[in-house]
């Protein structure tokens, strides 16, 4: 009896110690989506390398890119990681929000975001990235990604945006039914939606963004007050982060000789991590595992560009200075940055 | 006993008097226009989440300048006035109906009592796979947002003209289009009228919500791109565009109620 | 015109209102309906204008209307029954305005409707804006504007004050004088009944039957001389006689809970 107690006095003891160690312990908020591009943030999180560097860190989910921006601007997240997109652009040119290392990306061979035609429209002749001139495409929202998308490719194919009728849609399941009911006559579509459309028949391929036009999709980001104010410990969470990034691209960012996707190193033990946090099982995962750099390092020279276009369409205010958005102090190495 | 002292009636009356004080009316929105400012110049306000009144004007005048103004709300206007006649006309003539046959009023009153609360913007993508993402799927979502309110005002209307004059009607041999018209329809205009006040103002929140996709003018679009692009100039600009479309729509409901019910 | 009433009875859902009602209104004649209330009187004038469908009985004419008369049966309504919306010509002019008839003659019909009743510098008038005996006479306006056969006056002068109802009746009667149009009065009024009919029926409490028809023996424009006073109180004396006994018994009734409608 008297050693059951003495036992659960010492149980009581370890308790508070280590109550003690986690207050010790930095809290820190992140907004995110729950999608496979954020899958650095989630290994970090569950391999622990958030609480090596001292961070304790709790996910604040969201559906849409815009509210992870705007979730960091009000202070009610320290740290988000998703699209850039014009709004994010918007509020980060008023000094809300600084950019410390990248997200994901689109680049050759991954193929993340589709065009696709549909059937009716690749029948009147729309076959290839250079026939949208004088059709219709869904987009989420103005400003959106699928907006730079749409903009990347006229620039590339040599076309004016404006021969493009943009329909804004506001939400993927809304694109997805007006390509059905051929309101529209094309999309830029994630590849977990396309692919079973376009086995369905009921779209058709033209290509993917990462081989036709590659960019700096996505960046993690903090407030311009956090970075100010605390900036060794956006030094900790980026380190912490970088390793998760690491990790995630040496599993799942691997290519044979003939370019087809291999599983990497650690892929079994990572890929139930992604299941976890994105809610989606891994056969639908494995087809579109983004790129991801394995040092979080961004495409500086890309970032510029983005806010160049959306300037030059009147959408993002014209003081906005691209360089004043970014913080390249956290990572080493940044890749394609303007002399 | 003497007689008791006089006590003058105390006064209790007064107040509880509708009178019109548009000066104070002016002024309280001026006041709260110049508390707006002087919270932005005094730093309170952060212009990111609450641009300047002077913010908001330049935004206004900018959009105004380059025409963009007239276009957006040329496109709104016309979805606004196209919704909301077809909906006023159709509503119209299914009250009537409700208020007049009893067939009508078994069949129809309990289909407008069950499709009347449903949000008109939960159904927009059922709208837009029946009319196309064009301008009918727009105008067939105000119209519907008309629609119900209407058929209530003009049944509602049609209740409220004393059976006496009917049967009044009836006693000097009116024939029956001639009771609906004479006696009916203008019995039941206050309450049609009053009906209106109350859709005008939906055409314009359901021009908003219609524009939200597939549009990409009309001031709804514009709001929620300045939404999109977190330009929260132009969003509260759009806004004040809004309402003064709401204001003046109430506006010629109002001079509608004085010129058609000067005999109340 | 002649009206006339044969077997008439009434109910409304189980309860009997009126039962074999046979009335014969004499051309030019006024007929006053008088009883106790719930005898049906209205319920009788609704049927006998073909504003109610009586459950068993016929209502018939017999003659032809005078000449220009547009809506043999006319009413004149208790509570004026105007349209709010419509002036006070516009009013009068509603009983015309479904009838083919030259612009001139509609003008002329209105005009003088109006002029008769003492409404002519009224014409662009709301009915709001008129006290209840002028509402009243924009309703008796309106009726004459037909050139009815038969007048059905129902209770028309029962919403007014005592003194416009006094001067009321004497306006109608003048009219009446020169037209001599057939009329059934509605009334719950003894004094009015004796002042303006020829006869006077008197219905029971529910269901509603004929108890009695009184000529009126006096000369109406002897009936307020002094002289024929006795004659006048004894007449009255006689119909409250038949009244007061169905009038309190009508009113214990009507105090019954389970009351059905008149």
């Amino acid at each position: 009896m008297a050693r059951r107690h003495a036992f659960s006095v010492f149980l009581a003891s370890l308790g508070v110690l280590l109550a003690a160690a986690s207050a010790c312990a930095e809290a820190v908020s992140v907004a995110a989506l729950r999608l496979s591009s954020s899958g650095p943030l989630f290994i970090a999180q569950d391999r622990g390398h958030f609480a090596a560097e001292g961070l304790e860190v709790t996910f604040r989910f969201f559906t849409a890119a815009q509210p992870v921006a705007v979730a960091v601007t009000t202070g009610d997240a320290d740290f988000g990681v998703t699209g850039l997109t014009a709004g994010f652009y918007n509020l980060a040119g008023k000094g809300a929000l600084r950019i410390v290392a990248a997200q994901s990306a689109d680049v050759p061979g991954f193929h993340l975001s589709a065009y696709l035609a549909t059937p009716r429209a690749w029948d009147a002749g729309l076959r290839s990235l250079a026939d949208f001139p004088g059709r219709s495409v869904g987009i989420t929202q103005t400003g959106s990604t699928f907006h730079y998308m749409i903009g990347l490719l006229a620039r590339k194919e040599g076309f004016a945006l404006a021969r493009v009728r943009l329909v804004p849609l506001q939400s993927i399941p809304n694109m997805v039914s007006a390509f059905k009911g051929g309101q529209v006559d094309g999309l830029i579509l994630p590849s977990s939606v396309a692919l079973p459309m376009i086995e369905a028949g009921e779209g058709r391929l033209l290509g993917w963004v990462g081989d036709a036009t590659p960019w700096q999709l996505g960046a993690l980001f903090t407030s311009g007050r956090t970075v100010a104010d605390r900036r060794p410990l956006v030094a900790r969470f980026v380190r912490a982060y970088a390793r998760g990034a690491a990790e995630y691209h040496a599993a799942f960012n691997q290519r044979d000789a003939a370019g087809r996707p291999v599983a990497g190193e650690g892929y079994a033990a990572l890929m139930p991590i992604l299941e976890k946090y994105t809610q989606q099982p891994a056969a639908r995962l494995a087809t579109g595992l983004p790129w991801v750099d394995p040092a979080g390092r961004l495409d500086v020279g890309d970032i510029r560009d983005q806010v160049a276009w959306w300037q030059a369409q009147k959408m993002v205010d014209p003081a906005v200075d691209a360089a004043a958005i970014l913080d390249l102090g956290f990572v080493e190495g940044h890749r394609n940055v303007p002399r | 006993m003497s007689a008791p002292e006089a006590r003058p009636v105390p006064f209790r009356g007064g107040g509880f008097v509708r009178r019109p004080r548009r000066l104070v009316s002016l002024s309280a929105l001026f006041g709260l226009v110049l508390a707006w400012q002087a919270a932005s110049w005094s730093g309170l306000a952060n212009p990111l989440f609450l641009p300047a009144p002077a913010m908001v004007a330049a935004a206004l005048w900018e959009l105004a300048r380059s025409g963009a103004l007239a276009q957006h709300l040329l496109a709104s206007l016309g979805r606004v006035a196209g919704g909301w006649l077809i909906g006023t006309g159709l509503g119209l003539a299914a009250g009537l109906a409700v208020g007049i046959f009893a067939t009508a009023r078994a069949a129809g009153m309990p289909l407008v009592s069950a499709l009347f609360p449903i949000p008109k913007i939960a159904v927009l993508p059922l709208f837009i796979l029946w009319f196309g993402i064009g301008e009918p799927s727009k105008v067939a979502t105000i119209a519907a947002g008309v629609f119900f309110p209407t058929v209530i005002a003009a049944a509602g209307g049609v209740d409220a003209v004393p059976r006496s004059l009917v049967r009044m009607g009836q006693s000097f041999g009116l024939p029956a289009w001639a009771i609906v018209w004479r006696i009916v329809v203008p019995g039941a205009l206050p309450s049609v009228l009053a009906g209106f006040r109350i859709t005008v103002a939906i055409a314009v929140i359901l021009v908003v919500a219609a524009e939200m996709i597939g549009a990409d003018t009309g001031l709804g679009a514009f709001v929620l791109m300045a939404g999109n692009l977190m330009r929260t100039d132009q969003l509260l600009a759009g806004v004040v565009v809004l309402s003064l479309v709401g204001l003046s729509a109430a506006g010629l409901v109002s001079l509608a109620e004085r010129l058609l019910l000067r005999w109340r | 015109m002649e009206l006339l009433v044969e077997g008439v009875s009434h109910a409304y859902g189980a309860l009997p209102v009126l039962e074999g009602i046979d009335l014969a209104v004499r051309p030019g004649e006024i007929l006053s309906l008088i009883g106790p209330s719930g005898s049906g009187k209205s319920t009788l004038l609704g049927i006998m204008g073909g504003l109610l469908r009586p459950y068993a009985g016929r209502v018939s004419t017999r003659g032809r209307p005078p000449a220009g008369c547009l809506n043999p049966l006319t009413y004149v309504f208790q509570d004026f029954a105007l349209l709010p919306w419509r002036s006070v010509a516009g009013n009068v002019s509603l009983a015309l305005d479904h009838h083919r008839l030259p612009a001139g003659e509609r003008r002329e019909r209105v005009a003088d409707a109006l002029a008769r009743m003492g409404l002519a510098d009224f014409a662009a008038a709301f009915p709001r804006q008129l006290s209840g005996g002028m509402r009243q006479r924009v309703g008796i306006a309106r009726a004459l504007v037909v050139r009815p056969a038969v007048l059905l006056l129902d209770e028309p002068l029962s919403a007014l004050d005592a003194q416009t109802r006094d001067l009321l009746t004497e306006e109608f009667l003048a009219i009446w004088q020169r037209e001599r149009t057939t009329a059934v009065h509605v009334t719950h009024n003894l004094g009015e009944a004796l002042r303006l009919a020829d006869r006077i029926a008197v219905l029971s409490r529910r269901p509603g039957r004929v108890r009695e028809i009184l000529p009126v023996d006096v000369p109406r424009e002897e009936r307020s001389a002094a002289a024929r006073a006795g004659r006048i109180a004894e007449l009255h004396a006689h119909l409250w006689a038949l009244l007061r006994d169905e009038a309190r018994a009508a009113d214990l009734e009507l105090a019954e809970p389970a009351r059905g409608g008149r």
